[in-house]
């Protein structure tokens, strides 16, 4: 029998880690523009910025891995 | 329709517009110039740049400066306002610049009242709420008071509705403070009723203009006692709605007949640093107290920008931290101008 339990895990630590970094970005990347807009010598900065919270997804991306690699 | 504000992109922008404000080195450097024609060209160096350059090219001195300011004030809130336009946020908003609109009928009303000319009313007047640049300039150029009035009739704005209501009462005692409270009365009212809800934003806008109607009301008991007003008509010019002074506490301030006495009355209420003032033997002086409960009022607004990044607070703050640039910019190149000393022009300025 097809053991779902590993991947159904795998698929929660990915997808939450990127529903949160796509939470964070709409409203960095919101403030970002704004901010970009007033003081475009910003720009540089807001990049940084807006790809902080990609961390997030990076890391749910890498417990997925390690679960359905590991648990096998 | 009314959508749900995104202050995340509104508030960025205005936390920009705020980074462009002069600071206390800029002031600085101002209060140390000779001169207005000085001052002009070091704030060809900031941010008035544009408006400067454009004013110059048509004025030159005080006016020409006063003309940028006054450009660049109703630019910047006309830029807020169009980030906002069409959700909750342009609300508050109009409310908050409303209170230029009602400073501006009321020094259209005095100056008509005084019959001083067109172009030194127009250079008091601060086009920041909705009445334009030529809503103004028509009502300048009415003959007197009822004329203005009428004209404001005429064109459906809000406020004429008080003001038609309080016209006879003027007429007959020839007493613009009626109109004055009439309209004040009306704003307050109708800014109070649009923020009943219990949000965040609705609890800071109240208090703004809570805090507005205590200011208002602390000025016209000054006022009262000091031409002797009767405690029954004084009341009738008190507004409903303060924040921490209720109708009692100022009518029992009028009762005491003196400004040490109802001054004396504020010591357990936010407004305690005016008994300070007292003490400093600046007593009879009712322009020190209103000087005063400006600052006050401007700090306050201030220090909004220190609210929930998220909410109308970060407009408030940038409101009046404008408008107390605004106003510094403006008492620099008048002292100037009447080539006032430094020290006395550093005691001038509300609050850098």
């Amino acid at each position: 029998m097809v053991d779902w339990g590993i991947p159904i895990g795998a698929g929660i630590a990915f997808g939450l880690g990127a529903i949160g970094t796509g939470l964070a970005q709409s409203k960095i990347g919101s403030a970002g523009a704004g901010t970009v807009a007033e003081r475009p010598e910003t720009f540089g900065l807001m990049v940084v910025l807006v790809a902080i919270p990609e961390t997030m997804v990076i890391l749910g991306f890498v417990v997925a891995a390690m679960l359905m690699i590991m648990l096998k | 329709m009314v959508v749900r504000v995104e202050y995340d992109y509104v508030n960025a922008r205005i936390k920009g517009m705020k980074s462009c404000l002069l600071n206390t080195s800029v002031f600085e450097t101002l209060i140390l110039k000779p001169d207005v024609e000085s001052i002009i060209t070091e704030m060809g160096n900031t941010a008035y740049k544009d408006e400067i350059e454009k004013a110059s090219v048509q004025y030159s001195g005080i006016r020409c400066i006063e003309v940028a300011l006054r450009k660049d004030f109703t630019n910047a809130f006309r830029k807020i306002l169009g980030y906002t336009k069409g959700d909750t946020a342009e609300k508050y908003l109009k409310i908050l610049l409303s209170r230029w609109d009602v400073q501006n009928i009321k020094t259209v009303l005095r100056g008509k009242n005084i019959h001083v000319t067109s172009a030194e009313i127009l250079e008091c007047l601060v086009p920041a709420g909705e009445l334009d640049d030529m809503t103004l300039t028509e009502m300048i150029n009415q003959p007197d008071v009822k004329a203005v009035i009428d004209l404001l009739a005429t064109w459906g704005i809000e406020y004429s509705k008080p003001l038609t209501r309080h016209v006879k009462e003027y007429v007959e005692k020839r007493d613009l403070a009626v109109l004055e409270y009439a309209i004040d009365r009306f704003y307050y009212e109708n800014a109070l009723h649009a923020v009943q809800g219990d949000s965040y934003d609705d609890s800071l806008i109240k208090d703004m203009v809570s805090t507005e109607i205590d200011v208002t009301n602390i000025k016209t008991v000054l006022k009262m006692i000091r031409d002797k007003i009767e405690t029954e008509e004084a009341q009738m010019f008190l507004i409903e709605g303060g924040r921490s002074l209720g109708s009692e506490k100022l009518v029992a301030m009028i009762r005491t007949g003196t400004l040490e006495g109802a001054i004396k009355h504020l010591e357990t209420t936010p407004y305690h640093f005016l008994s300070k003032l007292a003490g400093e033997g600046k007593v009879g002086m009712i322009s020190v107290y209103e000087k005063e409960l400006e600052k006050y009022l401007i700090k306050r607004g201030i220090s909004r920008f220190f609210g929930d990044p998220l909410s109308i607070a970060i407009a408030i703050g940038y409101i009046w931290a404008k408008y107390n640039e605004i106003t510094n910019i403006r008492i620099i190149a008048r002292c100037k101008t009447a080539d006032i000393p430094e020290k006395e022009l550093r005691g001038e300025l509300v609050y850098v």
